[in-house]
């Protein structure tokens, strides 16, 4: 499942741009591919990333997963919920499972797919 | 830890090839997203159809099915079968009635464990052996080997040469015909019932209420040529496989299924094979045997499965010199796994009561809210019911930059992120 609106990468991250805001997590693919998640290592509050740095490290009984920055900017919130409740990932993957927020530049979206692109792309995987 | 192979030793470099399907694809994508379906051992096989957790439940409380169509099945036949056999295993196959298996190894003369294999005697000169999928390829080239000549069988001696020469053929090589055979599992408390429902004489029925752990029997499921085995690789006590026909094995796939529904069967994925057999104690080669550390089979606990009394077989010198010195060994430990804590994982290591790594961790499964994982440490140094810890090593760079270790040394001192106790070796089901 791809949610139009959203922007997305090649790692199967998504990301929600609202202003100089953006919120992230992992999509339904990633999450499918991973199985039960167990446990999500949250990224530090104010960490400071650019574009492609690692995020988070998603883990479920039979992989870890690094979660990378779909975009630069700086860690403003995380999901308070998925230190205890990590399986709202697979639950939920773009609503209660979101990973963080972010406070990120102007044209943070330049570079990530549309949700008709990431569909595309999936279809080649 | 890199292996020493002595010079003329056997060494096999299997070539990279593409995964295909298991006799069994079609029924895979019927039953799960494609997304669940992974190369392993060369074939695309199912990680798990609805989830680890459920079929991994399935097998304890009713039971489960898995596709083992990918594991080798080897047919040695003729007056030398029997003494053939004894040199290349290290069980005693002389031992072995028609009708019953036995866990083995393929051990070369150096002491390269080179595959765990189960040995069924189905006639006084006719055996099936059952192969690890990923090391198939490796055992074929070796018995190809020995019976040219090629391969060393006893270190002290290189100029011996193996004088048994059965017929040796693939059973899952189209080649084969009609006697064919592919594995199916099944296994869990509810498979009898499973089995029984699917027989139609009375006879077959009677066998298998009363058949016994390693024996089986030869029989017909709607006219499909079949041996049903007490066999398995979960810790069930009650389990069993199906060999069929590799063209038959979609319908007794089928049979088990749509007959098991009211058992509460649940077709299982390679997950649950895992977490099922790591729960149990049970050695996966490259893993618990063999693998970076060159587990011996006397550290993975299993030294009832090689015959130091036989008169000679291939590794008997090496396996005499290992099993008098051995300073490491495998234990099950179990510690939390409730969500949110973090999965420990191969290469974590482990913490003994004096606060250094006495080991890591080989292989670990979440089992319900405990996580149960198979750790190699110095002899002796984890008892049943004594703590330990476990240090998580880094898993990405960002971890790195944060002060965690890629790798623990033995006797280093580190802090255990988490803490659990030993468990007994083998537990049964």
């Amino acid at each position: 499942m791809v949610v139009e609106g959203l922007y997305y990468t090649k790692e199967h991250e998504w990301v929600k741009i609202d202003g100089d805001m953006a919120i992230i997590g992992i999509t339904d693919y990633a999450q499918e591919m991973l199985g039960e998640i167990t446990y999500v290592e949250m990224p530090k509050l104010d960490k400071e990333v650019e574009a492609g740095d690692d995020l988070a490290v998603v883990e479920s009984s039979k992989a870890a997963s690094d979660v990378y920055a779909p975009v630069a900017g700086r860690v403003v919130e995380v999901n308070p919920e998925l230190e205890t409740r990590p399986e709202l990932i697979n639950e939920d993957c773009y609503d209660t499972g979101w990973l963080c927020r972010m406070e990120t530049s102007k044209n943070a979206a330049s570079g990530l797919m549309s949700s008709s692109e990431y569909e595309e792309f999936l279809k080649g995987l | 830890m890199k292996k020493k192979l002595a010079v003329g030793t056997f060494v096999f470099e299997q070539a990279e090839t593409e995964a295909s399907q298991s006799a069994l694809y079609e029924k895979h994508i019927a039953l799960t997203n494609k997304s669940h379906i992974a190369s392993f051992a060369g074939y695309l096989m199912p990680l798990w159809y609805s989830s680890i957790s459920d079929e991994h439940n399935a097998v304890r409380q009713a039971a489960g099915m898995f596709d083992c169509t990918h594991m080798g099945v080897l047919e040695v036949t003729g007056p030398q079968a029997e003494p053939f056999l004894n040199i290349i295993s290290t069980n005693d196959v002389s031992k072995l009635e028609p009708g019953s298996a036995q866990y083995s190894y393929i051990i070369d003369a150096a002491g390269n464990v080179l595959d765990d294999i189960i040995v069924y005697r189905r006639e006084k000169e006719k055996f099936m052996v059952v192969v690890n999928a990923a090391n198939e390829p490796k055992i074929k080239a070796y018995i190809k080997g020995l019976l040219a000549g090629q391969v060393i069988i006893d270190a002290d001696n290189p100029g011996l040469k193996l004088q048994y020469k059965p017929d040796v053929r693939d059973m899952r090589d189209t080649k084969s015909g009609k006697d064919c055979r592919v594995d199916i599992a099944l296994q869990g408390p509810a498979s009898v019932d499973v089995v029984l429902s699917l027989l139609k004489n009375q006879k077959d029925k009677d066998a298998i209420g009363n058949l016994k752990s390693f024996k089986f029997i030869e029989t017909t499921i709607e006219g499909i040529d079949c041996i049903i085995s007490r066999t398995g690789y979960t810790g069930a006590k009650v389990c069993f496989e199906f060999y069929v026909h590799p063209d038959k094995a979609g319908r007794i796939w089928d049979l088990i299924l749509s007959s098991g529904k009211k058992f509460g069967v649940l077709p299982c994925g390679l997950g649950a094979r895992d977490s099922l057999r790591i729960e149990a104690g049970l050695p996966l080669y490259g893993h618990e045997l063999d693998g970076a550390f060159g587990i011996s089979p006397f550290e993975a606990g299993y030294n009832w499965a090689v015959k130091l009394q036989k008169e000679f077989f291939i590794a008997k010198s090496a396996m005499q010199n290992r099993a008098q010195n051995y300073n490491t060994e495998v234990v099950r430990i179990e510690v939390a796994g409730e969500k949110g804590v973090r999965p420990v994982r191969q290469n974590d290591a482990i913490i003994g009561t004096g606060g250094t790594c006495i080991g890591w961790v080989l292989s670990c499964a979440k089992v319900a809210d405990k996580q149960i994982a198979l750790v190699y440490v110095d002899r002796d140094s984890i008892k049943e019911g004594v703590a330990i810890g476990v240090y998580y090593v880094a898993r990405n760079s960002g971890q790195v930059q944060n002060g965690k270790k890629e790798n623990v040394g033995k006797g280093e001192r580190v802090n255990a992120d988490i803490t659990g106790k030993g468990l007994s070796r083998f537990a049964r089901f």
